[in-house]
């Protein structure tokens, strides 16, 4: 996968990763969460950007579990989605993951889908990129990408990327990117109230 | 005979140059700029600003722009006469001025030719809003059409 740092985040980049940010709390919506140093909003990649090769590309693995069928389990460390599936099978996605600091566990389920999610930059980042849009409308270049998985109700999200290279990266503020692809995919299998854990590491 | 007609070609020839050099030599009509629609008056103030990509989020994206009046996009009058606003992907403000094009649009940008790189137009402004999107391509693609509404215009 050919990694592509484009104008926008050559220019940015610099002082966006001195600058980490952070937006719990009630007054955070999810839309504002997740951002980082190299995102590029309206930027598109290529469908050879979009491809991942290796172990991130999108794969059924064996795997060993005690939780259901349907369920999703989020490796951390391994930057690895698993959809766990029977007979010790789970389809396994590469994810970009919450940076240093940004990085939690815990069990939620899937609380609302969303096509196309919108984008808006916290103000942190509106604070350092004054040219940015406060909103950016859901499509095709939006930072959040194709599709959305609300966490429960915390600002965290499954997401799509329209930074491909991210991915098997800790880069973001704590939720979890796939490429659009793979997004896709999973918003297909998945249904509002799929268990999600969320886990450092997994023993397989 | 064979002389007449190489004198015939050699008048036509004559005439073809005198015509050629009559259409290479003929100053092209400059084209006819007015003065830009806009006053850099009408774009000081707060605004809330947003994005699309597709048409058919226009109207919720007006709304949105609205809806981010708590984090205005401030123009100030430059000290020129222009206005003090961003360029695409500079955190620092420059000083833009209008420009009207040959082609009747309204450009936003540095001093000098319209319609350049680092250019937007403008369009769809009246005493509360307006919308620009970028000349350059790249910066269009990535940044879409942006909309500004005026922060606390009445309703």
């Amino acid at each position: 996968m050919r990694v592509r740092l484009g104008y926008f985040a050559r220019a940015t980049a610099a002082t966006a990763l001195a600058a980490a940010y952070f937006l719990p709390g009630v007054f955070a919506t999810a839309q504002q969460v997740d951002m980082n140093a190299v995102d590029q909003p309206g930027y598109q990649p290529t469908p050879d950007e979009e491809q991942l090769s290796g172990a991130y590309e999108r794969q059924e693995v064996f795997f060993r579990t005690t939780e259901a069928p349907g369920t999703i389990i989020i490796d951390t460390k391994g930057r690895f989605l698993y959809l766990v599936q029977p007979n010790n099978r789970a389809l396994r996605y590469g994810i970009g993951v919450g940076r240093d600091g940004f990085q939690w566990s815990g069990l939620q389920k899937v609380s609302r889908k969303q096509e196309w999610p919108d984008w808006r930059p916290p103000p942190e980042m509106i604070e350092r990129q004054p040219y940015l849009p406060r909103f950016m409308a859901g499509g095709p270049g939006n930072p959040m990408g194709a599709r959305a998985m609300y966490l429960g109700q915390t600002v965290y999200r499954i997401h799509g990327t329209n930074q491909p290279q991210t991915i098997g990266h800790a880069v973001s503020s704590g939720c979890f990117r796939l490429v659009n692809a793979d997004v896709s995919d999973l918003y297909d299998r998945v249904s509002v109230g799929t268990k999600v854990v969320i886990k450092q590491a997994v023993a397989l | 005979m064979g002389i007449a007609l190489r004198n015939g070609a050699l008048a036509l020839g004559a005439l073809g140059t005198a015509f050629l050099a009559g259409c290479v030599s003929e100053p092209a009509p400059a084209p006819v700029v007015a003065a830009p629609s806009v006053t850099s008056d009408q774009l000081v103030g707060k605004w809330g600003l947003a994005a699309y990509h597709r048409d058919s989020d226009r109207p919720r994206t007006v709304k949105e722009a609205l809806a981010q009046c708590n984090k205005p996009y401030v123009i100030r009058k430059g000290p020129n006469g222009g206005v003090m606003m961003y360029l695409a992907d500079q955190p620092q403000l420059s000083e833009l001025v209008l420009k009207a094009g040959p082609d009747g649009v309204t450009y936003l940008g540095p001093p000098g030719a319209a319609g350049t790189a680092d250019d937007r137009q403008i369009s769809n402004i009246d005493a509360d809003s307006f919308t620009t999107i970028w000349v350059d391509p790249d910066n269009a693609g990535r940044y879409g059409t942006m909309v500004y509404e005026r922060c606390g215009k009445r309703a």
